[in-house]
């Protein structure tokens, strides 16, 4: 049994065991700076800048619930811009009808998503491929036209103002929004992350890869799948819910192709099945300098250029580069002893 | 009224069943399901216009210089951007396409903002009675083309050798190369000539709806809703499912209410792809995994 | 363990399999053979519930499996290989082997999402088995390795430490010689001889002879879906069945 192995496996176990805790020591205390350097942040800059920073952290978790399902689960779904805008409406209207405060808002926003996205997770059992695709455009068009057509609920074309954000009677403003929007943020990344980290991250992988050979582990395939879109739906939805907040607004023209594109530019160029890269992405795309929002169609053939580019030379995107020059970055796909 | 809603319904539908031939002819020879055509569509109308008011040429010479062009663009496409990924897997092909479709709408936004522009018809003059409805000239010429083009798809691929040797390319790529057919040139030439159609159902459109940048995606998921209802990858399937789907959005304009016109193609998508995926004609195809 | 008897499966006129029966013991190895097109793929993609039969029965320890899906047929302790793409390139070596623990995890959805202690036991668990189980296989160093980088020979290794991670009692090989290199070919056969002392049975559908010399006990040979001889391996060149399967009319 030696010709395979170069030497004794025993030493060997022993060894791999203890580098890592040093890695895991540094990466520690990387996230912990990078904490404490979130915190202190809104100390340092003016009300524009912050305002920019509360749209990345919008799209970094709209990234993140996006890379669930195209990049873990590997379906091509033009769900995103779906989840967003049913996060935001959701949220919008609760606040605007129900006369509820933000965060309860918020939840019902989030749950809406997730709702929307187990739904959605059905016709993706029989549907696979360009097929998914296409019926998840539609999708996504025809809730664009409820938001439009229902106006005696959702104010139609126009879109409607939201009553104040407040956060126990307080009015937010940029600032107090931004710590929100940090911890709601936080939570939910941490929490796909432990998820992406446990059996259910490995089963979206292994469907991805080959849904016979998961099956034959004993993976639900079908459960897992619905389970992938629903939590993107939760994520993305809750993405929505602070971008109705963000914004103060809520109209159906945010939610249509161009929201779409948007989304993907940032999940590829991140990197599909990187967390770390969806946040890079995100940060990168969303504080595109405002030069290329003056010119109608720039942003559109800046991001596109850069789409094409990534896909020629640079699949894995900057999850992948950042991964290969810092090991430290690496993201794994299981919690190893002394993990949180 | 019914017969209005017919008539009309076969002249959208004509130009519904352009765009799905010329994304079909792509989807059967590289199995790249195109999201770009909607843009091969728009640039169609937008080169017309150029041509006509930037550089001041005749209606006739503008839509030659627009067809030319878009077969430069079809082949230029086929062999910059999806040859190289020929083996890559279908969602990396299929965002490449959708790429391409923001690049080219920005382009046209770049320069055309938020315009929209006018294009005269290419058939102007009294419109024809048809037992009890009312068909406008360039709505005929829409048919008409369609028709002649449809029909000249049926020769070729059913009658001539050439046509006979292209089918073969597409199912069987390999056998044919082996037996010395240039298969990378028959699909650049595909490509040229799927981007070609695509941009004269833009053109002949154009008139009726006006030429502004986002004209390609509206057009686009109407293509898809034709190729699904009709069978996927099926060229009758392509023209049976435009033609119905457009004499289906009439009807439901005319009978329900004109505001489900324009969810219409979205529901029969979802319609047709839960209830019956393979669609009327239903073929069995490759499908990238 | 496994009992075969009279499986039939036809795919609307063509009949890939037809009347096949045959056991498999603890501690066996069993082989199945036969030209391409004879029909093993066929009845062992039936067998592990991924093509439906169309008559007969497959128990395994008395109980049916016809008609069960291929999640469930795992959960009762059967695990398969498969020819390509079984193993999972873009993850490691440990990762691939941990996919293998989904059933014996018990941690919970939202117990993982919110990383509550138990979740967190539960996964940390699952790792020590994984790597226990590299241990056990000589593999412990590819572990952090991504799998798309290995032989096929550890490639295969992985997958079988994969099929074997959670306890599996029957394992059924599709083809795991294929691209291997001879010596790969007789590390893998002493893998098997020495996986089945320990009581594990394990059914195998296989082309490469030295393969199936050195690991079975028994072999069955297929042709136009039919069994035409079942026998020791030390027989089969005697057999003129199966010459004539293999070679035609003599």
């Amino acid at each position: 049994m030696r010709e395979l192995t170069s030497s004794p496996a025993l030493p060997r176990v022993a060894r791999n065991l203890a580098a890592p805790s040093r890695e895991r020591a540094l990466r520690r205390t990387a996230l912990a700076a990078t904490l404490v350097v979130l915190c202190v942040l809104p100390f340092f800059v003016n009300d524009y800048v912050q305002f920019v920073i509360n749209t990345m952290i919008v799209y970094c978790l709209v990234a993140v619930g996006f890379n669930v399902v195209i990049g873990y689960l590997g379906q091509l779904a033009f769900v995103s811009a779906g989840f967003f805008g049913v996060g935001a409406y959701a949220t919008g209207l609760s606040m605007a009808h129900l006369g509820l405060p933000f965060p309860l808002a918020a939840v019902i926003g989030t749950l809406a998503g997730g709702l929307v996205g187990g739904l959605v997770g059905l016709p993706a059992l029989r549907v696979r491929g360009h097929y998914l695709a296409i019926i998840s455009l539609a999708v996504g068009e025809i809730l664009r036209w409820v938001y439009v057509h229902a106006e005696a609920v959702t104010f139609g074309a126009g879109g409607f103002t939201l009553p104040d954000v407040r956060l126990g009677g307080q009015l937010l403003g940029d600032k107090g929004k931004y710590y929100v929007f940090l911890a709601a943020a936080v939570a939910a990344i941490a929490a796909t992350s432990l998820l992406l980290r446990s059996r259910f991250g490995r089963a979206f992988v292994a469907v991805r890869n080959n849904e016979p050979a998961a099956a034959s582990l004993g993976i639900r395939v079908k459960r897992v799948k619905v389970i992938a879109f629903a939590w993107s739906g939760l994520v993305i939805g809750l993405a929505g819910a602070l971008y109705a907040a963000l914004n103060g607004r809520v109209s159906p023209d945010s939610f249509g192709l161009a929201q779409v594109l948007l989304h993907f530019a940032i999940v590829m160029i991140g990197g599909l099945g990187s967390l770390l890269g969806s946040v890079l992405g995100a940060v990168l795309l969303t504080g595109a300098p405002e030069l290329l929002r003056n010119f109608p169609g720039l942003e559109e053939i800046v991001f596109s250029l850069m789409l094409i580019g990534v896909l020629f030379f640079m699949p894995k995107g900057l999850g992948g580069l950042v991964a290969r020059t810092v090991p430290l970055a690496r993201e794994r796909l299981f919690r190893s002893n002394g993990d949180a | 009224m019914l017969v209005q809603l017919l008539v009309s319904g076969i002249a959208v539908g004509s130009v519904y069943a352009l765009v799905a031939l010329g994304m079909t002819i792509l989807y059967r020879s590289t199995t790249v399901v195109n999201f770009c055509h909607g843009e091969f569509f728009m640039l169609g109308a937008f080169g017309v216009v150029v041509a006509q008011q930037l550089l001041g040429w005749s209606y006739g010479v503008s839509i030659v210089f627009a067809l030319v062009l878009l077969l430069a663009v079809g082949v230029l496409t086929e062999r910059v951007l999806i040859r190289p990924l020929r083996n890559a897997p279908f969602v990396t092909l299929a965002m490449m396409t959708v790429a391409l479709s923001y690049l080219l709408k920005g382009v046209s936004r770049f320069f055309y903002g938020r315009e929209v522009v006018p294009l005269p018809p290419l058939l102007a003059g009294e419109p024809i009675e048809l037992g009890g409805a009312v068909l406008f000239a360039q709505d005929a010429l829409i048919v008409g083309f369609t028709a002649v083009v449809v029909a000249g798809f049926f020769v070729f691929f059913q009658r001539t050798q050439l046509g006979k040797v292209i089918q073969a390319a597409s199912q069987a790529p390999r056998g044919a190369s082996l037996v010395g057919i240039n298969v990378p040139l028959l699909r650049n030439a595909m490509w040229g000539v799927g981007a070609v159609m695509g941009a004269a159902a833009g053109i002949l459109i154009a008139p009726n709806t006006l030429v502004y940048p986002d004209m390609g995606g509206h057009m686009l998921i109407r293509a898809f809703a034709a190729m699904c209802l009709g069978g996927f990858g099926s060229f009758p399937g392509a023209v049976l499912g435009g033609v119905t789907l457009g004499v289906l959005e009439n009807l439901v304009g005319g009978f329900v209410s004109s505001a489900l016109v324009e969810i219409t193609a979205y529901l029969v998508i979802v319609a047709v792809l839960v209830l019956r995926p393979q669609g009327i004609l239903g073929e069995g195809r490759s499908v990238r995994a | 363990m496994l009992d075969v008897s009279d499986l039939s499966v036809r795919f609307g006129g063509l009949t890939a399999v037809s009347g096949l029966s045959f056991s498999v013991r603890a501690g066996e190895v069993f082989t199945m053979m036969g030209p391409n097109g004879a029909g093993k793929t066929t009845a062992f993609n039936a067998i592990g519930g991924f093509v439906r039969a169309t008559a007969g029965r497959v128990r395994f320890d008395g109980r049916d499996l016809i008609g069960l899906p291929p999640e469930k047929i795992a959960s009762l302790g059967i695990r398969r290989t498969f020819q390509n793409n079984g193993i999972l390139r873009e993850m490691t070596v440990l990762e691939n082997v941990l996919t293998g623990l989904e059933l014996d995890t018990p941690s919970t959805f939202w117990g993982s999402a919110l990383g509550l202690p138990a979740s967190g036991r539960a996964e940390r668990e699952a790792v020590a088995k994984a790597r226990r189980m590299l241990a056990e296989m000589e593999i412990a160093d590819l572990e952090d390795r991504s799998a798309g980088d290995l032989s096929f020979g550890q490639q295969r290794l992985v997958e079988i430490a994969r099929a074997l991670v959670a306890g599996a009692r029957l394992i059924m090989l599709d083809e795991p010689a294929v691209g291997l290199s001879p010596s790969e070919r007789a590390h893998l056969a002493t893998t098997l001889r020495e996986l089945a002392r320990t009581g594990i049975a394990i059914l195998l559908v296989e082309h490469v002879q030295d393969l199936v010399m050195a690991v079975s006990d028994q072999v069955l040979v297929l042709n136009y879906g039919k069994r035409i001889a079942q026998c020791v391996p030390a027989e089969l060149k005697n057999n003129a069945e199966v010459l004539e399967a293999y070679l035609g009319h003599a």
